[in-house]
């Protein structure tokens, strides 16, 4: 310490310029431990409910926690929320630093990780089971959330992927509209056939889409993934299906790299949402944002199948909702759950906005009073039910990776720097090692 | 100004140098027509409607959104424009002393005190200037949460009264490097000790270096979205630039419109503390005119 | 401590202040310093060293965030060398931005600067107006924009007819650098105060050399700003090596198109945060910071040669 040295005056100076430093710590670190307890002074219990979504979802769950609040008095809830990507960040931030909130919500394609990380609570638990009821709940959609026989999180809502299109221009093409059931090749005449007519692509190149693939391949009988979490496919599979969407790409039935590149996760920027292509193959839910851009209106088809036949379309929890391993509320963390999942009066004020419901009484509940494209996207479910197979189990850890790389090497197709083959083969290579 | 030696000469050159400076002046403001293009830009597409904000490549609106600033204005997560506001002031007011204080004071040690390892401290400083900061992310992560600091402002102001940007105190090493090493023996032959030294001398002589690093810091704190992501967690401890990302999320509608209108709202506070400093940087330098 | 103090403080007797009664000053000065230093001192100990020593550890094992590390010794190193070909991708796309960015945004801070340097009236204005898009940061918002101008059909390819930059690999790396060029506010000030530092009565006394205008810029004004020359030129290539913000803001964070401006770190993030391979992000980062060091080494090295400092007395 520079105390040590020195005379006597230059000691007292030094030290106390030390100890202010100190002591400025020292303050600093005992400020902030007040505002962590999760326990208020009166006995309430403090929940921390993170979750991602835009402005309209945040003044819906708003909401619902006044009325879950009213409903529970010795409990209250903080939530905050964010965009998809930034939420996902902070989230695994947060759980690295063991500190997860108490309650979360989920993608399906987190679960893995974070429940094979010990982030995750067993909702199946003593505890929690007490208080969260699942008997109403969609079976098939329920065991995406279980890894190891343990629910480590429940379904919210459910979607599904869709080919949307802007009716007015599809219908001016003077184009077929998609039947049920149609397959790949049917579609695949369809963009050309709208190509010709509008001098735009059909729609999206769904090649960098690793959704657009799964429901392909689902289509021939296969997976992403095996059970045991490995690959379920071969480059072969994965050739064949570049070689298929590089060459309508080519001969402009789909969208050219140039346009496909521009797309950042919203629809805003997909090219049917710049207006330079007449379809997109998007998950249904966001397709709420293509109205405000195409006002004659956007519907709804449902995805190719297989050339036999088979569908690929399944049914996804379109976001779960978990419980971190360490909370100290495990009881109302559950509860808030099932509130938020099993409660009517709740379920009024959410409508659709995390999906529809996978509450079957509930889902029944609220279809009278769903309007706009809350309504569309229910009527579209409807027309599936029934019809679908069951969802895959959650994908492994190493799946957020590979979805990323997937686009990226479909990138280096498109713009024709490497053949679907070689592409294909790097990826296989590649998702290996990442599911090793 | 006393560098501009043409004046003093005879009448007769005057018309030249009157050409250059118009040249100069119509050179700048053609050039700042350039610069300042995106930023029209920017301001216009707050006002589009949601179907021109991206597809449009016009500048100016078909049709004027203003409703774009009233959703702006309502806040974000029932916290109010004004709370944020307030929340992005104190963070990168904090900053700013922090910066300000810890980074002279190491400054003046490296450059102008000497002590043992002056040398390698000085190269490893340096050296945390290269460090890219994602790789240090987790593990300050877990520190502030093992110190409880996490979903408090302290992650983001604590470690600039830690002199851990070492950028400035790189800047402001150069800038004491460059004052007349006189004046200090001359303070020190009249009996100051270091700490009136630094005081009283060294440090308005600073100033120009010290007013840079409070805008720096003011503006960089401000935009920094990735540590007040990182650390803050409670909607009303949020900042502008964070909630600026809850107009856009993938997985659903996104409100483009709102989210220009609130950049733009997010820009007038910079733009003014960058103005009023601006004064005190002209003043600054005028004062502190090494004149020896 | 005390011992090798004194050892220090004699190790300099030529010095004429070394006197009997000035070594308690020596000594006391050195005292000094480390309360100078101790807030410095404190940061760097807990939230430079400490996190440093931490992610040099993580880059020999297998981390993925949520369970504990496991040591695999050079693996990630291997790996990144020898079985990554996007490594390789995102250090090709680093350097030529590098090499595009930053001599492109110093040679236009100092151009504006100079010019701006002696001028009388509207100096504040024109200052603040060309710094105003260093105000922006590189924002979501800013990206937008950046994407609607460099655009097929945007205002640079109705002026230039050169098509669309950003969807065309090679053109995108262009145009993200362009945003970096774009803002050389930052640059640009500390030039500027740089030049405020001249003394005037060195351009006086070259002017009654009757030194050109170009004559004194090449004897007064390069040398003596030289220190800020050097400044300026470190920071901005270290952190030009270090660029992620454009480049994640303007091709969504994919690096896009075809990874061409996958700039290292971004490649880092996405290895890190998106595919929890922290351990493999942390020796990625490890090698950055080699290679950052090594090239600031090189520039240190060379600036001896020419860079000049003015009242540099005792130093060195």
């Amino acid at each position: 310490m520079p105390g040590n040295t020195g005379d006597r005056t230059r000691t007292s100076r030094a030290s106390r310029a030390a100890a202010a430093a100190f002591a400025l710590c020292a303050v600093l670190t005992g400020c902030s431990g007040a505002e962590d307890e999760a326990t208020g002074t009166d006995g309430t219990v403090v929940l921390r409910y993170t979750w991602w979504g835009n402005q309209d979802r945040a003044a819906r769950t708003e909401a619902a926690l006044d009325l879950f609040e009213k409903k529970h008095p010795g409990i209250e809830v903080q939530t905050s929320f964010s965009g998809y990507d930034a939420y996902k960040q902070k989230l695994a931030t947060q759980a690295a630093g063991g500190d997860a909130p108490d309650v979360m919500q989920l993608d399906y394609r987190m679960i893995d990780q974070y429940a094979t990380g010990g982030v995750l609570l067993d909702l199946a638990g003593p505890e929690p089971q007490a208080v969260l009821d699942t008997s109403e709940f969609d079976q098939g959609l329920l065991g995406t959330g279980r890894i190891d026989g343990r629910l480590y999180a429940v379904p919210q809502g459910r979607g599904t992927e869709t080919v949307v299109y802007d009716t007015e221009q599809w219908e001016a093409a003077g184009v077929a509209p998609p039947r049920a059931g149609w397959t790949w090749s049917e579609w695949a005449d369809t963009m050309r056939q709208l190509a010709e007519r509008t001098g735009r692509p059909g729609g999206t190149d769904p090649g960098q889409s690793e959704d657009a693939f799964e429901v392909w391949l689902r289509g021939q009988g296969k997976a992403l993934y095996t059970e045991d979490g490995a690959l379920g496919f071969t480059a072969d599979d994965l050739t064949r299906w570049w070689t298929f969407t590089d060459g309508l790409r080519r001969e402009g039935a789909v969208s050219a790299a140039e346009q496909t590149t521009q797309m950042d996760g919203t629809v805003e920027n997909t090219p049917l949402g710049r207006g330079t292509a007449v379809s997109d193959y998007n998950w249904d839910a966001p397709c709420s944002g293509f109205l405000p851009l195409i006002p004659s209106g956007i519907t709804l088809a449902p995805t190719p199948s297989g050339e036999d036949g088979t569908p690929g379309q399944y049914f996804k929890p379109s976001m779960f909702m978990g419980v971190a391993a360490d909370t100290a509320h495990p009881e109302q963390s559950a509860r808030l759950i099932d509130f938020m999942l099993n409660d009517p009066d709740a379920a009024e004020i959410l409508g659709a906005t995390r999906g529809i419901p996978v509450n079957d009484a509930i889902r029944e509940d609220i279809a009278a009073g769903l309007t706009g494209f809350d309504r569309t996207m229910y009527d579209f479910h409807t027309s599936l039910d029934g019809k679908l197979d069951a969802p895959p189990q959650a994908p492994p850890s190493g799946d957020s990776a590979l979805q990323t790389t997937f686009a990226r090497d479909y990138d280096q197709v498109s713009y024709e720097r490497m053949s679907p083959r070689e592409a294909a083969e790097n990826y296989v290579t590649h998702a290996k090692a990442e599911l090793r | 100004m006393t560098t501009a030696a043409p004046t003093t000469t005879a009448a007769g050159r005057k018309p030249p140098v009157n050409r250059r400076r118009v040249a100069l002046h119509a050179g700048c403001l053609a050039a700042l027509l350039v610069m300042l293009y995106p930023l029209a830009w920017l301001l216009a597409t707050s006002l589009k409607p949601a179907d021109e904000v991206i597809a449009s490549l016009n500048l100016l609106p078909g049709t004027l959104e203003w409703s774009n600033y009233e959703t702006a204005l309502d806040g974000v997560n029932d916290v109010s424009v004004g709370r944020l506001l307030s929340n992005s002031l104190l963070i990168a007011g904090g900053a700013v002393l922090g910066n300000v204080l810890s980074c002279s004071l190491a400054a003046y040690a490296f450059a102008r005190l000497r002590f043992r390892l002056r040398g390698p401290l000085f190269a490893f400083m340096i050296a945390t200037i290269m460090l890219p900061h994602h790789a240090v992310l987790i593990p300050q992560y877990i520190i502030f949460n093992q110190l409880g600091m996490v979903n408090t402002y302290w992650p983001l102001v604590l470690p600039k009264f830690l002199a851990t940007e070492a950028f400035f105190v790189f800047l402001i090493v150069q800038f004491m490097r460059g004052l007349p090493r006189e004046l200090e023996e001359a303070a020190r032959i009249d009996g100051c000790g270091p700490f009136r030294a630094f005081r009283s001398v060294v440090l308005p002589l600073t100033r120009p270096a010290l007013i840079t690093t409070a805008i720096f810091t003011f503006i960089w704190t401000w935009n920094d979205f990735f540590t007040q992501l990182i650390y803050l967690f409670s909607p009303e401890k949020f900042t502008l630039t964070l909630a600026l990302r809850s107009f856009v999320d993938a997985s659903s509608q996104s409100s483009f419109g709102p989210m220009f209108a609130m950049s733009v709202i997010a820009l007038l506070p910079i733009v003014l503390f960058f103005l009023a400093f601006q004064r005190f940087l002209v003043e600054g330098m005028a004062s502190s005119g090494v004149k020896g | 401590m005390t011992t090798t103090q004194t050892s220090a403080s004699l190790r300099r007797p030529e010095r004429p202040a070394a006197t009997g009664a000035r070594r308690p000053a020596g000594r006391r000065r050195e005292g000094a310093a480390w309360v100078f230093l101790s807030p410095w001192v404190l940061g760097a100990v807990l939230l430079t060293l400490l996190p440093m020593a931490v992610s040099l550890y993580l880059s020999f094992t297998d981390y993925d965030l949520f369970n504990p590390p496991s040591w695999v010794g050079l693996r990630n190193y291997t790996q990144m060398f020898t079985e990554d070909p996007r490594y390789w991708r995102s250090v090709a796309a680093t350097l030529t931005y590098v090499v595009i960015a930053v001599p492109l945004q110093l040679a236009l801070a100092l151009v504006v600067a100079l010019a701006l340097k002696n001028m009388k009236r509207g100096k504040g204005f024109y200052r603040s107006a060309f710094y105003a898009p260093s105000l922006l940061g590189a924002s979501m918002s800013i990206a937008l924009v950046w994407r609607a101008l460099f655009n097929d059909g945007g205002t640079v390819d109705n002026l230039l007819g050169t098509g669309g930059w950003v969807n065309r690999p090679g053109w995108a790396l262009l145009a993200v650098a362009l945003l970096t060029v774009w803002q050389f506010g930052a640059p640009m000030v500390i030039f500027l105060a740089g030049l405020q530092q001249i003394p005037a009565e060195l351009y006086e006394a070259a002017a009654v050399d009757g030194a050109s205008r170009w004559r004194r810029f090449l004897s007064v004004t390069v040398p003596m700003l030289s220190p800020v020359i050097f400044f300026n030129l470190v920071l901005q290539t270290i952190q030009a090596f270090q660029v992620f913000t454009p480049a994640f803001a303007v091709s969504a964070g994919k690096g896009g198109p075809a990874d061409s401006t996958l700039f290292y770190t971004l490649y880092l993030y996405d290895r890190g945060f998106v595919a929890s391979h922290m351990g493999y992000a942390s020796a990625m980062a490890w090698v950055l910071l080699l290679v950052i060091g090594a090239v600031t080494a090189v520039l240190f090295r060379t600036s001896r040669s020419w860079v000049f400092y003015a009242f540099e007395g005792d130093d060195r």
